[in-house]
C-alpha cells in the first residue's frame, strides 16, 4: 500500500516514521510549490481556506507519485477542517478515480488504535500502540529541534541553516527510543548557542497549519531567525497529539490564562491563541506574531482578544492572514519593520528605564 | 425605581428569536430598547472596530451594539454554543459574545446567557436577573411564547412548494432577514415576478431531517440550508444562495449544493456579499439569472 500525507511541517517526518513503522510504504508529494498551491487553488472552492487547498495540492502531487491511498486528519467540530476530506475527495475524483482517501478522525483514540488503524494496515492493535509511543517520543524530538534551530537561527544565522540538514537526517533515521535520545544530544551539541542570547524574542502563535507548516507560513520562523529574533512556541504535533489523548497540561493552562477573554471556546484553536499569547507576555517575550489563513473562522475572534492583550500589556502584535496573494516580499517587509520596532523599543527601554 | 433598559441589538439571532425576547424581556418589567434598522451609519462604527476579516453580519452587529452602547443600562445578548442534536453555532456566532464583552467594556452590562442545548433554561436562568421569583420568571417566558405565537401568519406553510415560478432564497436569517443586506435581491425577484422561498417557510420536519448527507454536517444552520436546499430541489426554478465574504461553513456547504444542483441542472446563482458590494452590481446579477431561469423554464414547457 502506497500511502500519501501532505505535508505538515518538520513534523512531516514523525508521521512518516508512524506510518512506515505500521508497514505502509509512504509516498511523500514533492515540497509544496508555487504549482502545489495552483493545483489546490483551481480544485478548490474560491472562498474556502487556505490549508484546504495546499493539502488538496499535496495530494494530487502525491497521486502522481504513486500514491494509492490518502489519509487525511478529520472529525467534524466547529472548525471548517473537519469537513476538508469529503470535498477534497470529490474534487480529487475529477482527478483520478483509482484511489482511497481515508479520513482518520482525531477526536477517538480508541478507534484509531483499535479500528482504524489495523484495518487499513492489518496490524495488532498493541502494534499500534508502541507506534503512537515512538510517534509521541519522535515528534518531541522534533520540537526539541524546532526550538534549538530558532535560538541558533537568531545568534548564528549561516551556521543553523548549514546544520539543519544534518539534524533532519539524523532525526529521520532514528528509529528507536534509545536512538532518538542518542540524537536529542546530538542536536544539543549541533545547535548549541554557544553562550550567545538572542536580542529579541517573539512568540508565534495563531491556526495550527500555519504555526507549524513552514511551507505554507513561508519560513516565517527562517525569517525572523535571519532578523535576529527568536521564534518561541507552543504549538506542534507533539502538544496536539497530548492534546487529543487529554495529557495536554499547556492547553489547560491555555484555557485559564484566555478565560478573562474568551468565556467559551469558539472552535479551532482560538482558545489556545489568546492563552498561548497571555503566557508568553508573562514569560517576558518582546512581541506577538499570530498567523492565520485568510478568513480563519476562530482566529479572527483570538484576533480581537490578542488586541486586548497586547494594548494591556504594551507588547506589540503583528497579525498576518495568508491566502495564495500574500507575497513574499510583503511578508519580509513586514516582519523587517516589525522586528525593528522591537529592537528600538527594546534599546530605549534599556536607556531610559521602563 | 426606574424600569432597567435593556437594549436589544437588530441583527444576528434577532430575526430568528428577536419577538421572542422583546416580550419575554418585557414581561420581566424591562424597557427594552432596539436598535434601528441596518443602515450605513451603524455599519460604519462596526468597521471600525472589528477586524476587517470577520464577515457582514458581525461587522453589522458590533455596529448595533456599539449604538446601544451610549443608550441602555445593560444589553441581552445571548450566545448560541450549540442547540439540538450538540449541532454547533458558526465559530464566529459563539466568539462575537466575548468580542461584545471587550467591545462594551465595563459600563454596560452584558446579558448572556449561554445556550446549550436547551433553549428555554437559558433563557430562564437570564430571567433570574430580573426577577428572584422563578416562578414570575416561568410565567413571563410562557406568556411571550403564547403572545409570539399568537402573533404568527402561519397561512404559508402548508401551501405545496411547486408553483412554476418560484425561486428558493438560500441564505441564513441573519442575511437574509436584514432589509440592509438582502432588500434589493429579494426585490428584484419580487418584480420580476419570482416568489421568494426561504427555509422559513419550510416545515420544521424538513429542516431537522439527518439522513443522508445532512447528517454530516454539524453545523446548526447549515444543515437547515442543506435539508431546505435538498427538499426545493425540484419545487422551484433555481436557487440563488447569499452568503457573506468570508463565511466558513457556508464555503463548503455552498459548494455541495452547487455541485448538486448542477447535477440535477438547476440554475444555481451564488451571490458573495460583503460591505463594498453595491447594489447596482448585485440587480444586473440577479436580473440576468432571472433571464436565465424564464428560459429555462420556457424551453422546458416548449419541450413537454
Amino acid at each position: 500500500m502506497r500511502v500519501g500525507i501532505p505535508y505538515f511541517g518538520y513534523d512531516t517526518l514523525a508521521l512518516k516514521g508512524f506510518l512506515e513503522e505500521l508497514g505502509a510504504d509512504v509516498v511523500l508529494p514533492p515540497p509544496t510549490s508555487k504549482r502545489t498551491l495552483e493545483i489546490g487553488v483551481k480544485l478548490a472552492p474560491e472562498l474556502v481556506c487556505m490549508p484546504f487547498k495546499i493539502t488538496l495540492g499535496n495530494f494530487v502531487e502525491a497521486l502522481e507519485n504513486g500514491a494509492d491511498t490518502l489519509l487525511m486528519a478529520a472529525g467534524a467540530r466547529k472548525c471548517r477542517f473537519g469537513y476538508y476530506h469529503y470535498l477534497q475527495e470529490k474534487a480529487l475524483r475529477g482527478v483520478k478515480n483509482d484511489f482511497k482517501l481515508v479520513p482518520v478522525s482525531q477526536y477517538s483514540a480508541s478507534e484509531f488504535i483499535f479500528r482504524l488503524m489495523p484495518g487499513l494496515f492489518g496490524v495488532s492493535p498493541v502494534k499500534v500502540m508502541q507506534a503512537v509511543y515512538r510517534l509521541l517520543v519522535k515528534s518531541a524530538l522534533l520540537r526539541d529541534f524546532r526550538r534549538l534551530l530558532n535560538q541558533k537561527r537568531a545568534v548564528d544565522f549561516a551556521a543553523a541553516e548549514q546544520v539543519k540538514g544534518t539534524a533532519l537526517r539524523l532525526i529521520e533515521q532514528a528509529r528507536t527510543v534509545g536512538e532518538m535520545k542518542r540524537v536529542r544530544l546530538e542536536l544539543h551539541r549541533l545547535l548549541g548557542r554557544n553562550g550567545k542570547i538572542p536580542v529579541v524574542r517573539v512568540a508565534l502563535v495563531g491556526e495550527i497549519f500555519y504555526t507549524i507548516d513552514q511551507q505554507a507560513n513561508q519560513e516565517i520562523e527562517k525569517e525572523l531567525g535571519r532578523l535576529g529574533a527568536e521564534v518561541v512556541f507552543e504549538r506542534c504535533l507533539y502538544n496536539h497529539l497530548r492534546y487529543l489523548l487529554h495529557s495536554d497540561f499547556g492547553y489547560q493552562r491555555s484555557r485559564r490564562l484566555a478565560k478573562p477573554y474568551l468565556a467559551e471556546c469558539p472552535g479551532g484553536e482560538a482558545i489556545r491563541t489568546v492563552g498561548e499569547a497571555q503566557y508568553f507576555v508573562q514569560q517576558g517575550v518582546d512581541g506577538i506574531v499570530q498567523v492565520f489563513p485568510f478568513t480563519c473562522m476562530p482566529e479572527n475572534i483570538a484576533l480581537e482578544a490578542l488586541q486586548r492583550i497586547s494594548e494591556k500589556n504594551k507588547v506589540p502584535l503583528l497579525a498576518l492572514s495568508f491566502d495564495e496573494h500574500t507575497s513574499n516580499t510583503g511578508l519580509v517587509t513586514r516582519l523587517e519593520a516589525f522586528v525593528e520596532l522591537l529592537r528600538r523599543r527594546k534599546n530605549a527601554r534599556r536607556v531610559f528605564g521602563n | 425605581m426606574t424600569m432597567m433598559r435593556i437594549g436589544v441589538p437588530r441583527a444576528l439571532l434577532y430575526y430568528r428569536y428577536g419577538r421572542l425576547w422583546e416580550h419575554y424581556l418585557r414581561n420581566l418589567g424591562a424597557d427594552v430598547v432596539l436598535s434601528p434598522r441596518t443602515d450605513e451609519g451603524i455599519l460604519a462604527q462596526g468597521l471600525a472596530c472589528v477586524s476587517s476579516e470577520v464577515c457582514l453580519p458581525i461587522k453589522i452587529v458590533a455596529g448595533h451594539l456599539l449604538y446601544l452602547k451610549e443608550r441602555v443600562d445593560a444589553i441581552f445578548f445571548p450566545r448560541l454554543d450549540y442547540l439540538y442534536d450538540g449541532l454547533y453555532a458558526c465559530p464566529k456566532m459563539i466568539g462575537i459574545v466575548d468580542v461584545a464583552r471587550m467591545l462594551l467594556g465595563e459600563e454596560v452590562q452584558l446579558i448572556a446567557p449561554s445556550i446549550r442545548g436547551d433553549f428555554t433554561r437559558a433563557h430562564l436562568r437570564a430571567g433570574l436577573a430580573f426577577n428572584r421569583n422563578p416562578l414570575r420568571v416561568w410565567q413571563a417566558w410562557r406568556k411571550a411564547k403564547l403572545e409570539v405565537r399568537s402573533g404568527l401568519i402561519s397561512e404559508d406553510i402548508e401551501k405545496p412548494v411547486q408553483a412554476k415560478r418560484r425561486v428558493g432564497l438560500i441564505g441564513h436569517f441573519y442575511n437574509l432577514g436584514d432589509e440592509f443586506i438582502a432588500g434589493a435581491i429579494k426585490k428584484t425577484f419580487e418584480q420580476n415576478g419570482y416568489e421568494i422561498v426561504t427555509k422559513e417557510a419550510l416545515p420544521e420536519g424538513v429542516l431537522l431531517n439527518r439522513s443522508g448527507f445532512a447528517q454530516n454536517i454539524r453545523w446548526v444552520y447549515e444543515r437547515e440550508l442543506y435539508n431546505a436546499f435538498e427538499y426545493l430541489l425540484d419545487r422551484v426554478a433555481g436557487f440563488c444562495m447569499v452568503v457573506s465574504m468570508g463565511c466558513g461553513p457556508d464555503s463548503l456547504v455552498a459548494e455541495f449544493m452547487r455541485s448538486r444542483a448542477q447535477e440535477r441542472s438547476v440554475p444555481f446563482l451564488l451571490l458573495v456579499i460583503d460591505e463594498h458590494t453595491g447594489t447596482a452590481g448585485l440587480v444586473t446579477r440577479v436580473e440576468a439569472f432571472v433571464e436565465l431561469m424564464k428560459r429555462r423554464q420556457s424551453g422546458r414547457d416548449a419541450g413537454n
